[in-house]
């Protein structure tokens, strides 16, 4: 059976049926979840901003106008929502604050491993190089898409791009491959 | 810490992000085959973005969809109930008018009729005037 295209959905949900509404969060919980986590981690707060996104979606159903694609549309609200948490919070009781504050920086260094290593460097990034590494690297949009969601120059997106991947090297130097 | 890029650490990575010129791929190629340091940052990146990539897509756990689509009725039934909630204030208080004004017309009027009571005034019968329909036509 043939999966109904986005536009069919979208009119459908604008009629009030919940079950082709359901059927879109379904296919774009992936894309959001894969832009929101790397921002916030695997936390509480993540998953709520998660469903914000779609509720959020869901009130300006008639709004959207397929200027952009739905994708697209989705994780700026996503992206947004989530640096606005991270502002909110300041990350002040993140899991790694937390493993630093009791085990000290050195502590804390031996204890990761190479994943959980770049997963701490990760969370340190500035939220802008973040939502550009997020992106680009973890979701693997090209760098035109990356520069179109985020509503900045390409020119501007590359030089963040550029500086995050630095700050991660940096910071994962001595694990990395030599 | 802000550490400054090299010239060839800067297009390294624009290499891999965005098209470069071939007289830049040039220097590239030349400065890799000579320069063990940006051989070994390129070894560094591409391990770090290999690190990065996701390999499926994420999610929010089993059901998620549900629980949003639960949010969502859960939230609509809200405001339906704030939006029955702030009309019925008022429908009370339009009630309390209505009765107060039905209770001071009892109390003012002088008179205990069904018009009395609601504030209508009796018409007296000389102010009555009687139309004659048949005079008019006749006339």
């Amino acid at each position: 059976m043939v999966e109904p295209d986005d536009t069919e959905l979208l009119e459908r949900s604008r009629g009030g049926d919940m079950a082709a509404f359901k059927l879109l969060v379904q296919r774009y919980e992936g894309p959001v979840a894969g832009v929101i986590k790397p921002i916030l981690g695997n936390t509480p707060e993540a998953e709520d901003v998660g469903q914000e996104v779609f509720i959020r979606f869901y009130d300006s159903l008639n709004k959207f106008r397929g200027d952009s694609k739905l994708s697209t549309y989705l994780i700026r609200i996503a992206i947004n929502l989530s640096l606005n948490e991270l502002k909110r919070k300041k990350r002040t009781n993140s899991h790694y604050a937390t493993l630093e504050a009791a085990e000290g920086v050195k502590g804390v260094d031996e204890m990761m491993d190479l994943k959980e290593h770049l997963d701490y460097a990760f969370e340190r990034l500035e939220p802008e190089f973040k939502a550009v590494a997020t992106l680009r690297l973890i979701e693997g949009y090209s760098t035109e898409e990356t520069a179109g969601i985020l509503e900045i120059p390409l020119g501007t997106a590359l030089s963040r791009l550029a500086r995050a991947q630095q700050k991660l090297r940096i910071s994962l130097s001595k694990k990395l491959k030599p | 810490m802000k550490e400054e890029f090299s010239e060839h650490e800067e297009l390294l990575l624009k290499s891999w992000d965005t098209s470069v010129t071939p007289q830049e791929r040039e220097t590239l190629a030349a400065a890799m085959q000579n320069n063990p340091a940006i051989r070994s940052q390129s070894d560094q990146y591409q391990h770090l973005r290999t690190l990065l990539l996701r390999p499926q897509p994420d999610s929010f756990g089993p059901f998620f969809a549900e629980r949003v689509m639960y949010m969502i009725k859960q939230r609509t039934q809200q405001i339906d109930y704030l939006i029955f909630f702030f009309f019925k204030k008022y429908q009370i208080v339009l009630l309390g008018v209505l009765v107060a004004l039905f209770i001071s017309n009892i109390l003012l009027s002088d008179q205990l009729s069904v018009k009395g009571i609601f504030g209508l005034e009796q018409e007296a019968d000389d102010d009555v005037f009687a139309i004659d329909i048949y005079e008019d036509l006749t006339k």
